[in-house]
């Protein structure tokens, strides 16, 4: 409060040799600064222009700017301490410019803001809080930097970041001591020139280092690409993705420039951290140093000197990089795009992979199985055929229809279906997605793959797609959209969460369970029923109406024409009557559901990547956990998941080097204590089968969210 | 050093393959094309033989309008140029139907070698190949699952059963008949795709050819196989259930 009564000096008259040595400075300093940036900026504006970029709708754009880059969300949210220093900081520059413009105009002697004056004293006394704030937070940054020295900053120091932080610190000292000197005072001028001098030194400083992130990621952030993970359409017959300089676009060489080297991609990166090569932060800075020193319109390829193509292919597309980043970097398109640019011109050589994309030129599955073995399951599982008038087209998938764990989720999800009412059908030919070769860079095998997809499902007619699947939910419902128009399509985890309230639950409300075994167990018939007004659970209190009959039926294919009408969710009349017995037991129409016994089963759930990071879907699975026993959190979880090893078709890539990605997590979620493992994706499922196994009895179980649900339905009930 | 590779167009391997009315075809409407899996190899080993001793693959296939897709696959993987022989009723024809127009074909062009994959993955008569070589005079190996080219001809690696192989040496011009599994595919590229489509594509008309068709084999009837399946459970302790595996697979399956 004592800054409050102070007012800021200035020195108040300058000489002419003073204003001529200012000029003269300003002007060396913007040219150094504009000689480095144009090149830059020459660079970026000399890329390829980016296909299909829209500038609307903008909406999202400013709100992202807003939280991103005004608010500094992200920073602050992924990383607490640094990210709030780093605000401070922020803020502090922008509550400068207007001090630094009347800085220099006072130098002039055309100052527009009087220090003593109520705007002038407000103004610079807010501008003095904030420079308070800021050497405090870049006195922070530089601490971690030079003595804590995280290893995501990379081996070697960057002297340059600490100039740049000295700097800084002068200039706000400078500004803060001017409060408690006299205007006449020739310590003020002296000030008055050092914060000068200070300003002008960081001024040339910043196109060639990081701190380039200053001018160009507030336009990074804002001119994205609009979604996560968003692949751009290959344009024209000479287009392959990211073979050479040529190919880089204009938002690619922007992002480039952008990074600010905080290591914030590589410390979430499950290749990085498991020992491969691959580094999401030297893949950037690879093409910064391409475009450098070759420049957007060389030929020489991008995989090679600069990059690797090792590198590039142990990406697993879990997006954590592209969600990490602060400054609005987009790593999956630029890493897809590479795999692209050496897939598509066949210059990506891999036993795996071509056994993988001969698999899928040839037949129908990527797991390289007879189609036929599907149409075994589905008769085996009395999975009904779609016809067009079912509400959903349950979509099996390569691991739904071809792999056994996979096929147990399907079928688990199917008797959940039945007991639920809904009325659903498998398709008699499905192809892959083509998600593996899509994210591996082939596109002519995916767009052959997503085009007979998309015929089969508009032959079929179907309005609606349900799949355990998180990649075929992304790769249909996005990826797709280039060839066509999928229908919308949701992941089971959606389903089950939208009728959780119809849903038994093993979560035992009270204590009394598990006490001698004195009682006898209440029949169903003298049980309270649920249904009644006072109902103590919570699981069917919202159930109206009973539809017996459409319930014994198993599926109801009646629905299909109320469907049409409601397209929503089940109506209430679709609800299942629940009867719980005193002892928390719950009862569906006369079976006992089986529950646990005392205490509640500790599952930890783990969130796939295309599930969480690609669709943001992060409370509907964990709400069906919930039903099934204590939800308890890894370390790591939400957005902050660590991948299972699969994804980005590096499932059907063979040995990984380094330690394997599925172990690392694996031994994570092992660590939480939890006596079951739940997963909402088959590939992921299936990494974890493997990884398990090694930790042998003492392993947890691993179950799919279905298999959780499905285990507490009636025994001898529906299906 | 100019190659010729002859290759098939046969249902994908996943296609649900039903029986026509008159039982003497199956239905193709509906049905997903796909190149026969061994004349993927013999193209394949046309191109790296290419790759290593310069030349030219041209790839011919016959049959109706759709082989365009396959031959322009082929191209995608690399072959210079291709040849189309048109011909809607290719079921009508025999193996030596096909192989006369095969031949007529190809004769004009004065290949140094012809390939083509063993058999062909719908009908698997394996005779094709070798009727070709015949009718074109050359002398031919079958099975072959590598080629190597030499002063004086050539050098082949062919196999013979019960895991068994030959080497023999034949001269030029020469019709081999390849072997699944000698290679490694290459896949398809876009690149490839892209670049196939400025490629040659000869279109000739069956009946240009000049070729009788007077099958010397009738086709009587076409139907499904039927399934058999038998289990037999071995009892006894692991050890005992392992012998009697052992024998069995012996003496009754054959296969050890």
């Amino acid at each position: 409060m004592l800054l409050l009564n102070l007012t800021l000096a200035e020195p108040q008259h300058f000489s002419l040799v003073e204003k001529l040595i200012l000029i003269a400075l300003v002007a060396a300093s913007a040219a150094g600064f504009w000689l480095r940036f144009s090149t830059v900026l020459d660079k970026i504006l000399h890329s390829k222009k980016d296909a299909g970029f829209r500038l609307f709708p903008i909406g999202k754009r400013i709100w992202d700017f807003f939280w991103e880059v005004a608010c500094q969300a992200k920073v602050i949210r992924q990383r607490p301490l640094p990210g709030l220093a780093h605000a401070l900081v922020f803020w502090g520059f922008c509550a400068f410019v207007l001090v630094t413009l009347n800085h220099f105009a006072t130098g002039l002697g055309i100052g527009f803001l009087d220090p003593a004056g109520w705007f002038g004293r407000f103004y610079f006394d807010l501008a003095a809080v904030f420079a308070l704030a800021c050497a405090a937070g870049i006195l922070g940054l530089f601490v971690r930097r030079f003595l804590v020295r995280p290893k995501w900053l990379g081996e070697k120091l960057s002297y340059q970041s600490g100039v740049i932080a000295f700097l800084i610190f002068v200039l706000m000292v400078t500004y803060l001591a001017s409060f408690f000197v006299a205007d006449a005072d020739p310590v003020a001028r002296i000030l008055w020139w050092v914060h000068t001098l200070a300003l002008l030194s960081f001024l040339p400083i910043i196109p060639h280092t990081k701190h380039l992130h200053l001018v160009l990621s507030p336009a990074t952030v804002f001119l994205s690409r609009g979604g996560f993970s968003r692949i751009p359409p290959l344009m024209g017959d000479e287009d392959f993705g990211l073979v050479a300089g040529t190919d880089l676009t204009q938002l690619v060489s922007l992002q480039a420039y952008s990074c600010v080297e905080c290591g914030r991609c590589t410390e979430h990166c499950p290749a990085s951290n498991t020992g491969k090569l691959l580094n999401p932060k030297e893949i950037i800075l690879g093409l910064r140093s391409y475009l450098n020193d070759l420049g957007p319109t060389a030929t020489e390829p991008l995989l090679g000197k600069y990059n690797s193509q090792e590198a590039a292919f142990q990406c697993t597309t879990c997006g954590a990089c592209e969600f990490q980043c602060p400054v609005g970097i987009e790593h999956l398109p630029i890493l897809v795009g590479l795999r692209r640019g050496a897939v598509n011109t066949g210059a990506w050589e891999n036993d795996y992979g071509a056994k993988l994309f001969l698999t899928l030129e040839r037949g129908s599955n990527s797991l390289g199985l007879p189609a036929s073995d599907r149409d075994k399951f589905i008769e085996r599982a009395g999975l009904p055929i779609f016809n067009g008038t079912q509400e959903y087209c349950l979509w099996l998938g390569c691991m739904g229809g071809y792999d056994p764990k996979g096929r147990e989720i399907v079928a688990n999800l199917a008797r959940v279906m039945n007991y639920l009412g809904a009325s659903y059908g498998v398709l008699r030919k499905e192809k892959c997605t083509g998600d593996p070769v899509r994210r591996l860079g082939n596109d002519l095998l995916f767009q052959q793959l997503a085009e007979e997809n998309l015929k089969t499902l508009a032959e079929n007619k179907v309005k609606r797609i349900i799949t355990i699947c998180p990649h075929c939910v992304r790769t249909i419902q996005e990826d797709w959209k280039e060839y066509g128009t999928p229908p919308p399509v949701e992941h089971h985890s959606e389903f089950l969460a939208r009728f959780a309230d119809n849903l038994p639950s093993r979560v035992v409300g009270n204590s009394s369970e598990g006490g001698g075994g004195g009682n006898p167990r209440v029949k169903p018939a003298e049980a309270e029923v649920a249904l009644a007004p006072e109902a103590t659970s919570s699981i069917a209190a919202n159930a109206p109406a009973l539809n017996l009959a459409s319930i014994a039926s198993g599926h109801d294919f009646s629905r299909a024409d109320k469907a049409t009408n409601t397209s929503g969710p089940l109506g209430p009349a679709d609800r299942v009557p629940q009867v719980r017995g005193p002892h928390g037991q719950v009862f569906v129409r006369g079976v006992e559901v089986p529950l646990l016994g005392p205490g509640r089963e500790k599952i930890v759930f783990h969130d796939p990547c295309y599930l969480g990071r690609y669709r943001d879907v992060y409370d509907e699975p964990r709400r069906v956990v919930a039903l099934a026993g204590e939800l308890v959190e890894a370390p790591r979880n939400h957005e902050r998941s660590f991948c299972c090893g699969a994804g980005g078709g590096l499932a059907f890539l063979g040995e990984e080097t380094g330690e394997r990605v599925s172990y690392v997590r694996a031994a994570e979620l092992v660590a939480t204590g939890a006596k079951t493992v739940a997963t909402a994706c088959p590939f992921c499922n299936s990494m974890f089968r493997d990884a398990l196994a090694e930790s042998g009895d003492a392993a947890p179980q691993l179950l799919d969210i279905a298999q959780l649900i499905a285990r507490g339905l009636p025994k001898n009930g529906t299906s | 050093m100019k190659i010729i590779v002859a290759i098939k167009q046969v249902p994908e391997r996943d296609a649900q393959v039903r029986i026509d009315a008159a039982g003497k075809w199956i239905e193709e409407a509906g049905l997903q094309w796909a190149l026969n899996e061994s004349d993927a190899y013999a193209l394949e080993e046309a191109l790296q033989l290419k790759e290593k001793h310069g030349g030219e693959v041209v790839v011919i296939s016959a049959g109706p309008e759709r082989v365009g897709s396959t031959i322009r696959e082929a191209l995608a993987k690399g072959a210079d140029r291709a040849i189309q022989v048109d011909c809607a009723d290719l079921g009508s024809h025999d193996a030596l139907g096909v192989a006369k127009l095969l031949a007529a074909a190809i004769k004009p062009e004065n290949p140094d070698l012809v390939l083509t994959g063993l058999q062909s993955d719908d009908l698997g008569l394996g005779q094709t190949g070798v009727i070709l070589a015949e009718l074109l005079g050359l002398p031919h190996a079958s099975l072959i699952l590598h080629v190597e080219k030499t002063e004086a001809g050539l050098t082949v690696k062919r196999e013979l059963e019960e895991g068994w192989f030959q080497t023999i040496e034949l001269p030029t011009p020469a019709v081999l008949t390849i072997q699944s599994g000698g290679n490694k595919l290459r896949y398809a590229t876009l690149m490839g795709i892209k670049k196939a489509k400025t490629k040659e594509v000869r279109i000739i008309a069956a009946s240009e050819l000049a070729v009788e068709n007077t099958p010397v084999v009738a086709l009587e009837r076409v139907a499904l196989p039927t399934k058999q399946k038998s289990t037999q459970m071995l009892p006894g302790t692991p050890k005992e259930a392992a012998a009697a595996l052992v024998e069995k697979l012996k003496f009754e399956a054959r296969v050890l």
